[in-house]
């Protein structure tokens, strides 16, 4: 069994608790317009431009046996921390059969896994992973029309996939990307702590501030970055949205 | 009243040469009458203890002065410097150009130089190691004692001058040696009259002082002239009398300070003759003293770990010597923490708060991992392997039993570079080493790794006989009266340290470049042996242009797999290189007389230095550029993040050496914000069996030096958004925006 990556990054300190081992799975079905990973669009490996000139290469495919010899070297580290193995990407759902034999394989080992996810892969996909996923880390991006606008893709199935996880029991962290003057509207602060207030079990719904890092990459991919204009938010907008969620109700919501 | 010129230099060399053919200890004892207190520095504004350095440019000294003395040394530029100068006499000229002829016979270093066989004389030929290239070289020194502290702060100097006498008393009767002793009951003469010389000295400053600052000096000059007659009583007594040894007996290294004032500030913080603030405030004062004498490389003070009889109340003043490390920015004290699972967890937590506000200290030691290593690299008891020391730059001994000075370094990466030439340095075109064929005529790796090895093990057996000449001439010039008095077992023997005092007589072999060959070796063997992408020829030719014109060869050398990213390739080659030299450094103690002889490998600039001697090098390194750290990846060649790092690391047995140094740096952001993963990590990482971390948190300094070289700071991770990112792959404009950030 072999699948498309495009980095493992261990150490990884942001991906869930404790020290992690994240393995970054390449290929999308999301076109997302503020995306810090262009490099995880694409099923296949590209032509990445560094920035003297040369190219690398990014994108490898590699066999479960790979992934799991990297992920297992730092099994102390998550012992010692709390940690595991968190897939992300791209969608790793995307590539369901890799992950959902990378995910038994941890899960065999003894390890914590957490899963990072848009959202958007068939519902069987996601009943297939459950047993074996501790934690999702899933994306919630922009409400209504906006949701294809901005990313391609309805959100319709999205929301019937999050239903049905948490439904099914589910530990889920929601995680929403917030781009100034692009899909923090009003509309879209309140649909997130409707869902607060509709899921309760929720672990906490954490703030994923906009970087323009990815305009670089895009530039380096050689493609044009979709939203070129937007400067990174300042301190005082996130504590503004802290502020509206808070005031809308929201008590579980931290930066992330 | 002017000074004679040089005249501190004068009388020593008049002592000298009066007792030049007496006993060495007798010699030895008139010299330090002489040396003292002229080579007392004045007692500073600020200062709550009394004792600092002037060294003359001639005199005793158990360590080291300058680069290549010890012992009776003289400092050949000081000497030019006054000669140079126009007012002088024809015959203070005269005089001080005899005592420098004088000298340059008669130093220690000298001596033990003579003593070379012709075949070592050709191996180093030279002591320059900072100037020249070459693959080993000597280091003159005797450096890194720790004497008895808590006997001599128990005992204080009349107790222990009964003892000596009775020593005497005993040699006498039985045909001992007596004058050893009582050399050393002039010994503490010297040392009772630097009391005296301060408590004078303190009264006359007072005299002109504030009432707070006279109030001080009283204090001080009481103390001092307390100690010549009792032994201390109080914390404060305590310090001033192990300061003022340290200082006249230029012993730069702390010992067990935890051990052996513990149980003098628990008493006095608990009959409230002192409160925490103001034994804060004498710590700090000690420290800022230690920062001052500016040692370089020394200045240990050793606290925690397992072998403390009294660990409730080392505890406590574990825990005020990181205060005053935290609230006294200087370099020194090196002040080291050794831990193990089950010690009071207070100790580890202050440390971290330390260590987060950017202070390199305390230096982290793993017992769990050293007890067992010394045990074995050393063959010692468990008991006697718990009392292990780091000194200077991180070379283990035992706590006033053993003795294991650095006296020699050899430059690995230079060594494979001679094999690599058939013999021939590049850098200069001569031959310096054996001639086992050079790389065109390896037709395996396994033969070229013979030939390196074979190399390796000719320039050790000489490293391993510089030394043993080094004690020799130490044991037959210098008594080592300070030492000698609070060394195991030199008193009950009716010996000096190196005439067969000191229980067990070790040496040391500091390795540089070990990473960088390891890491050449694996290129090679992969490129040149394996897929025969790179011709031995070309890749001859690319290291002698230093890559000009053979940019492609070196994307290709610095592909290759590198030691410090949990690779199996690149660390299994960094455990061989590791293991061949451990081994063939500590098998030297079947052929010489010493009780081990052992590799250590550290960090000061060596590797700079050295490295700007040695050519291009087969892992894509550079010629002139510094060779890595310690037993570190290379700069920037650690691309798999911190654990991966850290599990290279603790590949590398440390149970053959006497010490390696782990440098880590860590954002300020692991302190505060993931100080819980932080600790995690360092615990996983000891678990694993991490032998010591010395831990930088990296500043903005950092980050900047980064973006002038990005190359070198490859390891850099830093929070951008809802994600990480490595800081030299960002944007120029994402690395200010980051860079503007406060940093916390
Ligand atoms: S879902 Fe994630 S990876 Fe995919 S386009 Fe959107 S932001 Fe990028």
């Amino acid at each position: 069994m072999q699948g498309m990556i495009f980095v493992i990054q261990r150490a990884s300190l942001h991906d869930g608790p404790g020290i992690r081992t994240t393995v970054f799975l390449k290929g999308c079905p999301l076109r997302c317009q503020w995306c810090h990973n262009p490099e995880s669009w694409s099923f296949e490996p590209e032509v990445f431009y560094n920035h003297d000139g040369t190219t690398k290469l990014v994108g490898k495919l590699v066999s479960v046996e790979e992934v799991m010899a990297e992920v297992l070297a730092d099994r102390a580290y998550y012992a010692s921390s709390g940690g595991g193995a968190t897939l992300s990407g791209g969608e790793p759902l995307a590539q369901s059969a890799f992950t959902l034999a990378l995910l038994k394989e941890c899960k065999a080992q003894g390890l914590h896994t957490c899963v990072e996810t848009c959202g958007h892969a068939a519902p069987e996909r996601f009943q297939a992973v459950l047993p074996y996923v501790d934690l999702f880390l899933y994306d919630y991006k922009a409400t209504g029309p906006d949701h294809r606008r901005y990313t391609g893709v309805s959100q319709e199935l999205i929301l019937a996939n999050l239903d049905a996880l948490y439904k099914a029991g589910a530990k889920i962290i929601l995680r929403c990307p917030l781009v100034p003057g692009i899909n923090d509207s009003s509309e879209h602060l309140r649909a997130i702590a409707r869902l607060e207030r509709e899921y309760p079990e929720l672990l906490a719904i954490e703030i994923m501030a906009y970087h323009n890092l990815g305009n670089d990459k895009a530039k380096r991919l050689r493609r044009k970055p979709a939203l070129p204009g937007i400067a990174n938010p300042p301190q005082s907008t996130v504590q503004a949205w802290l502020d509206v969620l808070a005031e809308l109700g929201c008590r579980k919501v931290r930066i992330g | 009243m002017a000074e004679r010129v040089f005249h501190r230099e004068r009388e020593f060399t008049k002592a000298y040469k009066q007792h030049m053919h007496d006993h060495i200890a007798i010699r030895e004892a008139a010299c330090l009458r002489a040396q003292y207190p002229g080579a007392l520095g004045p007692i500073e504004p600020g200062d709550l203890f009394a004792g600092r350095v002037r060294p003359a440019a001639v005199g005793f000294s158990p360590d080291e002065w300058g680069q290549t003395a010890f012992g009776y040394y003289h400092l050949p530029d000081r000497f030019r410097e006054v000669l140079q100068r126009p007012d002088l006499s024809p015959e203070d000229r005269a005089e001080i150009e005899e005592m420098l002829e004088f000298w340059s016979r008669e130093n220690t270093s000298s001596k033990v130089r003579a003593r070379y066989s012709p075949e070592m004389a050709k191996v180093m030929p030279s002591d320059n190691w900072m100037n020249e290239p070459g693959m080993v070289f000597p280091l003159y020194r005797l450096c890194g004692a720790y004497p008895n502290y808590g006997k001599l702060v128990t005992l204080g100097l009349p107790g222990l001058r009964r003892e000596v006498e009775q020593a005497r008393d005993r040699a006498r009767q039985t045909g001992g040696d007596a004058e050893l002793f009582t050399g050393m009951l002039i010994a503490l003469d010297v040392l009772a009259d630097a009391c005296q010389h301060y408590a004078d000295q303190a009264l006359e400053l007072a005299n002109s002082a504030d009432p707070e600052r006279r109030r001080e000096l009283g204090a001080m000059a009481d103390i001092l002239l307390k100690l010549k007659t009792e032994a201390p009583g109080t914390f404060r007594e305590a310090i001033q009398l192990m300061w003022i040894y340290s200082i006249v007996a230029d012993v730069r290294n702390y010992g067990r300070m935890d051990v052996y004032l513990g149980d003098f500030l628990a008493a006095d913080l608990d009959s409230g003759r002192l409160t925490e603030a103001e034994a804060l405030r004498l710590l700090q004062s000690l420290w800022q003293l230690m920062a001052d004498r500016n040692t370089r490389v020394h200045g240990r003070v050793i606290i925690g770990g397992k072998g403390r009889p009294n660990e409730a109340n080392a505890d406590r003043f574990a825990i005020l010597a990181m205060e005053a490390s935290r609230t006294v920015l200087e370099i020194e004290p090196q002040l080291s923490l050794r831990f193990y699972r089950g010690m009071n967890p207070a100790l580890m937590e202050k440390a971290l708060d330390v260590i987060g506000e950017g202070r390199t200290y305390p230096i982290l030691y793993n017992d769990d991992v050293n007890i067992p290593a010394v045990e074995h690299a050393f063959e010692l008891s468990q008991e006697e392997a718990e009392q292990y020391v780091p000194f200077g730059c991180g070379e283990y001994i035992i706590n006033h039993r053993s003795f294991g000075t650095p006296s020699g370094v050899i430059n690995l990466l230079k060594a494979l570079e001679v094999t690599l030439h058939n013999g021939i340095d590049p850098t200069t075109g001569k031959l310096v080493g054996l001639q086992l064929g050079g790389l065109e005529s390896f037709a395996t790796f396994d033969e070229l790794f013979a030939a390196y090895k074979q190399q390796v093990e000719y320039l050790v057996d000489f490293m391993a006989q510089q030394e043993e000449i080094e004690y020799q001439v130490a044991g037959e010039t210098m008594a080592n009266l300070y030492l000698s008095m609070l060394y195991d077992d030199c008193m009950e023997r009716g010996k000096g340290m190196f005439a067969g005092g000191v229980r067990y007589l070790g040496g040391t072999l500091e390795t540089y470049g070990n990473t960088n060959t390891a890491d050449s070796l694996t290129a090679i063997k992969q490129l040149v042996y394996e897929e025969g992408r790179i011709s031995p020829k070309e890749l001859l030719a690319a290291l002698d242009s230093d890559f000009e014109g053979y940019e492609h060869i070196r994307e290709l050398l610095l592909a290759a797999p590198k030691y410090g990213n949990d690779d199996p390739a690149a660390d299994g080659m960094a455990v061989k290189v590791h293991e061949h030299i451990c081994h063939t450094v500590r098998d030297q103690r079947k052929k010489t007389n010493l009780h081990s002889y052992l590799v250590v490998i550290i960090n000061n600039s060596a590797n700079t230095l050295m490295g700007r001697w040695t050519a291009a090098s087969a892992d894509g390194r550079k010629a002139r550029v510094s060779m890595a750290n310690g037993n570190n990846p290379t700069g920037g060649m650690d691309k798999k993040g911190v654990t991966a790092m850290l599990n290279s690391l603790v590949k590398l047995d440390p149970s053959i050496h006497a010490g390696a140094v782990q440098n880590m740096k860590f954002s300020p952001a692991m302190f505060s914000t993931h100080r819980d993963k932080l600790k995690a990590l360092l615990q996983a990482y000891f678990d694993n069996g991490g032998a010591q971390a010395m831990i930088t948190v990296v500043s903005r300094g950092d980050l900047e030096a980064a973006m002038q070289e990005p190359e070198k700071y490859q390891h850099i991770f830093v929070r951008v958004g809802g994600f990480s990112a490595r800081f030299v792959e960002l944007d120029r404009d994402v690395q200010l925006e980051i860079l503007s950030r406060t940093l916390y």
